[in-house]
């Protein structure tokens, strides 16, 4: 039974990758709780193991250890399909180099998720695609290519992909990344928008720049949690 | 503007990503149409030619109602034929009257040409002709030719044609019309391309030609039933010749032949069969080739695939997309290639049905055809994606994103790596390109394949042409001597040697005897007829292709002994050296002893056999005379146009002296046109050869384009870290080039036995015999050529993009 006030929890959770040189553990026992409506930042260095656990977190990947249970569903356990099928419905996710469909206009890349999860009517979708578009500020570009429009611009058609479903969570991998600092204020205030619509968020960032305005930081480092901030809060 | 592109967005987007994906990147796009669209035309066009091939022959061939049966008599009238007509089993008979005079051709010249006086012309239904130029039927005084011949006179349609009549009067004829006539070399004989230029006239034409109108001495008959039933045919003829000599008719010869076989089929067969063959390797390497293509297409999409599935996309729902792309990729390529590849064979084969004269039926589309080429337009790229779509859409999100394999990690101590280390010398980037030449093993594997297969069937082809052209040469060993004369009766051999001698740089005289005879077989009945040569049994003037058994010497001088070409093993399958065959010569049949095999010019040949002078020449009644002789010059190896030149000396001389020539041949003349219809082959194979490299260079530029496409990403890491662009371009160009050589040097290899299957084939057509394999280096350095050119070219266009791209713009390319 999920405590009501848990949506996301991950127990002793390890990752090994097989290398040449061996087993290489990127997580060795990550503990991790998030209530709904909580804008949770993960933060640590590159390689501290930050995406292996948005992989995970999304069902992209399996860990070698562990559970991972998202709003009573253990994701660790989903196949392949199940998981597909599981996050088009309840997970957002945002990846830090964008990921649109390069082939597809803006309007098509936000509706994609709704073509595949099956909520909407085509008609409705392309109603709602446009007005996600508009509450990123973006809608003025929804026929043009992803290679037409700036870096920035991108991360938001990515955010209103994420938002297609309507889902309750929302799964980030340093989306500010790959931006100037100004274009990654805008960003964050999006994802601090979001929050306050009731989106749960969980991001991960090596970016010290907005540690404050998390509602909780965890820090990870060489696979595990930890206490000790890796890097000056500004 | 906005609306619409709005309602074009109801559509479901996922649809929308595969006419996106069309074209959005036109030049992939093109080069997968393109590619698959080759593999579809070579395997339409080869189809359809393999049918349309033999149906023209067929059909055109049975469609002028062939005579079953022909029967070469002294002179008859009208009459006779009323009787035959009766004949249990025969339907319809025809009479003409066939004879030999001469025509002065282009050259100045003369030249035998068979005249067919045909008595109601207008009404005539057996050996129908087919109009090409002109009018038929022709009226009085006026002749009508075969088109082949038509080059060679000196005349077009409309002209006066000078006729040279047995009395040496010359006789002119306006030439109305050209035509077609299929049943050109029916009669065995030297078959279609040693038979004179045919003349058609009325016989009411005979009285200006001072020859009787009245009279025929052949009969055409067809038969009531199974005019295929060789069986059925001779049984019909033997009759007809009874009745024939019962009308007191003398029979000379006859000939059977079913109304489906055309004289020239075994060149048809023989094209067919290696069509057969080149078919079913062109299945192969289009197959290849799409699946090349399409797998060189998907990989550049694992990365958008691991997207999709991270925002919610399901293996099947991707999956979908795929086929439906790849659907309408096969859609377009077949939609060029159907059209093209049949419009194209059909002028291919319109080429060759004139040249080994048969009809070419209307234009038409190969069902057959168009169904392999659906089906490999839609299955087989289906079937050549699926690996790669299951691959795309089974490998995690996190491996399409990354690009890391976690079932595959990248192996340093691999054995091809080691190999590279353990070659010293080699710079940096050289051993990277080549480290990446053998990085995905799969797709290295997939294109050398397709390039090997295709330079092998290229290196074939040619090898095929060569052993053809060097048996052609071969055959010039039949006809040493460097004249050829052909009298119009028997002269004293002694008288006609001195005659010639009288010339300067005459070496030797040959006088030779020729007959026909008929063969009788074991039951009884009469079959083919066969040519007999007779040189004296010293001769030196004939080296021939023993299959089997010796060939005649001087101990055989005066014995019945013969040796016979591969057409007899048709009637008596199981000959042997040393057995013994009723001829029937001159109207009595005689004992003659086979004691050797040899081969000519194929099953097309006719039945000939040699035996010697000196015992024919008593057969045949006239002892020391002969009507043909040859004649050597004390030069060797004299060309063409030497040995014309010698020939008109000396008919010059001998008609000053009141010979009655017939005809003057040159030796390589004689040569040419005994192998006229292998050459008509090597021409053939050498156009199939160009087909499949044209074919093999687009595809195969599209699959590299597509591989140097995909690294795109990786160029642009390595002008990030420095990498010129000329150590770019370098490193693509000899990772092509290093492709393009291993294929080159397999397809080498996998030319031999591709080789001898495509000259086993061609052989067996044309000898019913295995054949002597022949390797030229001309296709194989060609290839080289084309594959070193292919390679470069398909490497450097996408690799020049790749250095124009900026960096960022590279990083962030898909
Ligand atoms: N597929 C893989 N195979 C092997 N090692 C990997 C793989 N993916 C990540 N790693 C390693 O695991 C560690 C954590 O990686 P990652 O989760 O990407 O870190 P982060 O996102 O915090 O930078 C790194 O040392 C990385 O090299
Ligand atoms: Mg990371």
């Amino acid at each position: 039974m999920p405590d009501s006030d848990v949506l996301i929890s991950l127990h002793d959770v390890t990752k090994a990758y097989k290398t040449p040189a061996g087993d290489f553990w990127a997580l060795k026992g990550v503990d991790i709780e998030v209530a709904p409506g909580e804008f949770v930042g993960i933060l640590g260095k590159s390689g501290a193991g930050k995406t292996t656990l948005v992989n995970l977190l999304t069902g992209v990947d399996h860990c070698t250890g562990g559970e991972i249970e998202v709003d009573g569903v253990a994701v660790h356990r989903l196949k392949e399909n199940q998981a597909a099928k599981w996050r088009a419905r309840n997970l957002g996710v945002i990846f830090q180099s964008f990921q649109l469909m390069p082939s597809l206009s803006l309007l098509d890349n936000v509706t994609l998720p709704m073509d595949f999860a099956g909520l909407y009517r085509p008609i409705r979708s392309a109603e709602r695609a446009l007005e996600l578009l508009r509450a990123v500020e973006i809608d003025e570009h929804a026929f043009k290519l992803p290679s037409d429009i700036s870096g920035g611009q991108q991360q938001r058609v990515a955010i209103a992909r994420a938002l297609a479903n309507d889902p309750p969570i929302i799964v980030a991998d340093e989306p500010t990344g790959r931006l100037d600092s100004s274009t990654a204020e805008t960003i964050f205030a999006i994802f601090e928008t979001l929050v306050q619509q009731g989106k749960t968020i969980f991001m991960v960032s090596h970016d010290p720049g907005f540690v404050r305005r998390y509602s909780r930081v965890i820090w990870l480092a060489d696979g595990l949690v930890t206490d000790e901030p890796q890097f000056d809060v500004k | 503007m906005r609306s619409f592109q709005f309602t074009r967005s109801l559509w479901r987007p996922r649809w929308h990503k595969v006419t996106a994906d069309l074209w959005g990147n036109k030049v992939r796009s093109f080069l997968v149409i393109s590619s698959i669209a080759v593999g579809l035309f070579a395997v339409g066009l080869i189809t359809s030619m393999y049918v349309l091939n033999g149906e023209d022959m067929e059909a055109g061939y049975s469609s002028v109602n062939p005579a079953s049966i022909q029967v070469f008599t002294s002179l008859y009238e009208e009459d006779v034929l009323t009787h035959i007509r009766h004949v249990e089993g025969v339907r319809q008979v025809q009479g003409e009257y066939i004879f030999s005079l001469r025509v002065r051709r282009s050259g100045g010249e003369w030249k035998p040409i068979d005249i067919h006086a045909i008595p109601s012309i207008e009404q005539m239904d057996i050996n129908r002709v087919h109009l090409e130029k002109g009018v038929w039927p022709p009226r009085d005084k006026e002749i009508v030719v075969d088109s082949y011949k038509l080059p060679e006179l000196p005349v077009g349609v409309g002209g006066l044609l000078e006729l040279e009549l047995p009395s040496s009067r010359t006789r002119s004829l306006r030439l109305v019309g050209a035509i077609n006539d299929q049943t050109i070399g029916s009669t065995g004989g030297g078959g279609f391309f040693l038979a004179p230029a045919q003349g058609y006239i009325t016989l009411e034409t005979l009285d200006w030609l001072e020859l009787p109108n009245n009279q025929m001495n052949v009969i055409f008959v067809t038969v009531d039933r199974s005019p295929n039933d060789y069986a059925y045919l001779r049984e019909v003829g033997n009759r007809v010749s009874d009745a024939v000599e019962q009308s007191g008719v003398t029979v000379y010869s006859t000939a059977i032949r079913a109304a489906n076989d055309h004289p020239n089929r075994v060149y048809v067969d023989a094209i067919s069969a290696v069509l057969f063959v080149l078919g079913f390797l062109v299945m192969f390497l289009s197959g290849f080739l799409i699946t090349n293509t399409l797998s060189a297409l998907l990989n550049q999409q694992v990365h958008q695939i691991g997207v999709m599935k991270t925002i919610g996309g399901r293996r099947g729902q991707i999956m979908g997309i795929y086929m439906v792309q790849i659907f309408i990729f096969g859609l377009l390529a077949f939609s060029i290639a159907m059209p093209l590849s049949s419009q194209v064979s059909y002028s291919l084969l319109g080429y060759f049905s004139q040249a080994v004269n048969t009809q070419q039926q209307g234009f038409r589309v190969v069902p057959v055809s168009v169904v392999l080429q659906l089906v490999v337009a839609l299955i087989v790229p289906q079937v050549a994606a699926f690996i790669p779509i299951l691959h795309g859409t089974r490998i995690s999100a996190v491996e399409a994103m990354s690009g890391y394999s976690q079932s595959n990690p990248p192996n340093p101590k691999g054995w091809i790596n080691q190999r590279l280390h353990d070659v010293r010398g080699l710079s940096r980037p050289l051993l990277l390109s080549l480290r990446n030449t053998f990085r995905r093993r799969g797709r290295l594997f997939l294109t050398l394949f397709t390039l090997t297969l295709g330079g092998a069937i290229f290196i074939g082809t040619f090898n095929v042409e060569r052993s053809l052209s060097s048996y052609i040469e071969r055959i010039g060993r039949y006809f040493m001597a460097d004249v050829n004369l052909t009298f119009k009766q028997y002269y004293r051999i002694e008288e006609i040697e001195s005659a010639i001698k009288e010339i300067p740089g005459v070496r030797q005289v040959e006088g030779w005897t020729a007959a026909s005879g008929e063969l009788m077989l074991p039951d009884g009945s009469v079959g083919e007829t066969t040519r007999l040569l007779a040189p004296p049994s010293q001769s030196e003037l004939v080296s021939p292709i023993l299959l089997e058994g010796r060939w005649l010497g001087p101990a055989d001088a005066d014995s019945n002994v013969i040796t016979v070409n591969e057409r007899f093993r048709e009637t008596y399958p199981n000959l042997k050296p040393g057995d013994i065959i009723q001829v029937k010569i001159a109207g009595r049949e005689r004992d003659l002893q086979v004691v050797g095999f040899f081969r000519l010019a194929g099953k097309s040949s006719g039945y000939l056999a040699y035996g010697t002078y000196e015992y024919l020449s008593r057969v045949i009644h006239q002892p020391n005379r002969a009507n043909t002789f040859r004649v050597r010059s004390e030069q060797p190896r004299l060309n063409l146009q030497e040995q014309q030149a010698m020939g008109r000396q000396i008919e010059t001389h001998l008609e000053a002296l009141g010979y009655q020539l017939a005809d003057v041949e040159a030796g390589e003349s004689l040569t040419a046109t005994t192998a006229d219809g292998l050459n008509i082959l090597t021409i053939f194979l050498l156009i199939m050869a160009l087909l499949i490299a044209v074919v093999g260079s687009i595809g195969l530029m599209g699959t590299m384009s597509l591989n140097v496409m995909e690294r795109t990403r990786e160029i642009g890491i390595l002008r990030a870290i420095g990498a010129s662009d000329r150590a770019v371009m370098e490193l693509v160009l000899v990772e092509g080039a290093l492709i393009g050589l291993m294929s080159w040097v397999f397809g080498v290899l996998l030319a031999f036995p591709i080789s001898s299957l495509m000259s086993n084939a061609i052989n067996l057509a044309l000898f019913g015999a295995a054949a002597d394999f022949t390797f030229t280096p001309t296709g194989v350095f060609l290839w080289l050529g084309v594959v070193s050119v292919l390679s470069v070219l398909a490497s450097v266009g996408p690799a020049r993009n790749a250095t124009r791209l900026t960096i960022r713009e590279v990083l962030a390319y898909e």
